[in-house]
Formats: structure tokens, C-alpha cells, sequence
């Protein structure tokens, strides 16, 4: 058994209210720690056509697998768009999360039932990843 | 302008994975920061079914732009998760003691996000990050 931990810390000025929490991802159900992981991965999108970063049969369906991504770029105007879809992410697709401007990451809980699909805004983008599963 | 910043780090000794990321909240293609947080706490049983946490059309004209959400399951009986959908889309499920932090589209007005507890009653904690908000008419 593995044990991964993920802190997130969201400091603002908006409001004296900040949070900090931590987790130890588990797998479903249980009180055992996820066993895999891929890895921190790094793709440079040479063109601006959607891909498939993370494909639904890399993890069992329905699990407490997790995945995180971020925009390793600076740029305030370029982004990824992320969704849970086959093949493809824009504005209007369903189901798109939503765009990954520079430096932004996210973290969440993935079904595993559809891929997450990423496209870039401009060529020559770079995205980290990781898939962390049962 | 406000100043909010999102912290990550993964750690991982067994698998040999250490991360630390950092990133400011801005508005859609500029460096100024967001200006509105909505935050709460709530619970949701079985009983309840799926339910609406946050409705896309509150931010209607700034859909598809820098919108951030944030939620945590405060529960710590592992049997007890949460499932969580942008719209009719199962993103996922947090576990017990889980978070998840993410951009939100609100491509269209039915991407609203919904939770829905598999045991019990589940306690949860959430807030987003937004610049702009779209009131409601009154009745």
C-alpha cells in the first residue's frame, strides 16, 4: 500500500476566510492508500488539436482515481481547455471543466468513464499531469 | 484588487512523486485578481438524491471564463462519498477527507455542479472563486 498525500492551501484577501486541508487518497470505500501512480508527466502540444491526456481505460471505472493537471506556462492569455470527453474540449463541449490558464492547476476525483481531453489555445504549450489510481 | 493563490503539493516517498504548485486567480486573460469568493458549508443525505450546489446561469455572461471551484468532504467514515457531476457528467468521487479544486466552465446554463452522498448524511465544505455575479430577479 502506497501512501500519497495532497495538500491545497487557498490564501485571500477577498475574505479573512482561507483554507487549508489535507488529504491521503484512499481508494474507494477503504482505508488503504491508492497503490499507483503514472508519474508526473510533462506534453508539449505542438498544434492547438484536442488530445487525449487521459484515457478512460487507463483506470477501473468508479474508483477514487484522481487526476491533476497544470498549465506550466506564465501567459495570462493562452490556456488549456479541460474536459471529460473523448476526443474533444472547447467552450461548448460536453462536458468541458473549465480552462487551465498560466501556472493554473487543478485536482480532482476522476470517474474513469471518459477520457479528459485537453486543447491548447496556441501551439507549443506545455501540460503537467498525473494519474494516481487504484 | 484582491489577491487569492492556490497551493498544491503532492507527496509521495513510495512512489518517489514531490510537487509544490502555485498560481494567482485572475481574471479571463489578465493578470487582476478575482473579486468574489462564495463559501459555505452544508450537508447532504442519501435521501436527498443529487442536488444543485452551485447553478451555472449565476454567473450568466461570464460563462466559460476564470470561475474556480473548490470542495471537501468532511466526513472521515470511508464508506461515506460523495458524487460529484457537472451537469448530467459524473466527474467523480471524493471519498471521506477528500478535496478537489478546479476551473469551471459554465459553458452552458445547465453546467451546474450537483453532489450527491452514497451513505448517510455527508458534511462538505465548498467555495468558489468568481469576477463577476449575476443576480437573481426578485419574485
Amino acid at each position: 500500500m502506497a501512501t500519497i498525500t495532497a495538500n491545497i492551501t487557498l490564501n485571500t484577501d477577498i475574505t479573512n476566510h482561507s483554507i487549508s486541508e489535507s488529504m491521503t487518497m484512499k481508494k474507494l470505500g477503504s482505508t488503504s492508500g491508492l497503490d499507483n501512480a503514472t508519474g508526473i508527466a510533462l506534453k508539449k502540444f505542438t498544434s492547438t488539436s484536442a488530445v487525449a491526456v487521459i484515457e478512460q481505460d487507463e483506470v477501473t471505472d468508479s474508483k477514487a482515481s484522481k487526476v491533476y493537471m497544470r498549465n506550466i506556462g506564465s501567459s495570462s492569455e493562452d490556456f488549456f481547455y479541460v474536459a471529460i470527453n473523448a476526443s474533444a474540449a472547447a467552450a461548448t463541449t460536453v462536458e468541458t471543466i473549465g480552462r487551465l490558464y498560466g501556472g493554473d492547476w487543478m485536482l480532482i476525483p476522476y470517474e474513469g468513464a471518459t477520457n479528459l481531453t485537453v486543447t491548447p489555445s496556441i501551439a507549443n504549450m506545455t501540460l503537467e499531469y498525473g494519474l494516481f489510481y487504484e | 484588487m484582491a489577491t487569492t493563490t492556490a497551493t498544491i503539493d503532492i507527496t509521495s516517498a513510495d512512489l518517489g512523486i514531490s510537487l509544490n504548485a502555485s498560481t494567482n486567480l485572475s481574471k479571463t486573460g489578465a493578470s487582476t485578481g478575482l473579486e468574489i469568493m462564495d463559501a459555505g458549508y452544508g450537508e447532504v443525505t442519501v435521501a436527498h438524491g443529487g442536488k444543485a450546489l452551485l447553478e451555472a446561469s449565476q454567473v450568466a455572461g461570464d460563462r466559460d471564463t476564470s470561475n474556480y471551484f473548490y470542495l471537501s468532504n468532511k466526513e472521515t467514515d470511508e464508506t461515506y462519498y460523495l458524487i460529484v457531476k457537472l451537469h448530467d457528467t459524473i466527474v467523480g468521487r471524493l471519498s471521506a477527507g477528500d478535496w478537489m479544486f478546479m476551473p469551471w466552465n459554465q459553458g452552458d446554463a445547465d453546467a451546474e455542479i450537483s453532489i450527491t452522498a452514497t451513505n448517510g448524511t455527508c458534511a462538505y465544505e465548498y467555495a468558489v472563486f468568481k469576477s463577476a455575479y449575476t443576480l437573481v430577479d426578485r419574485t
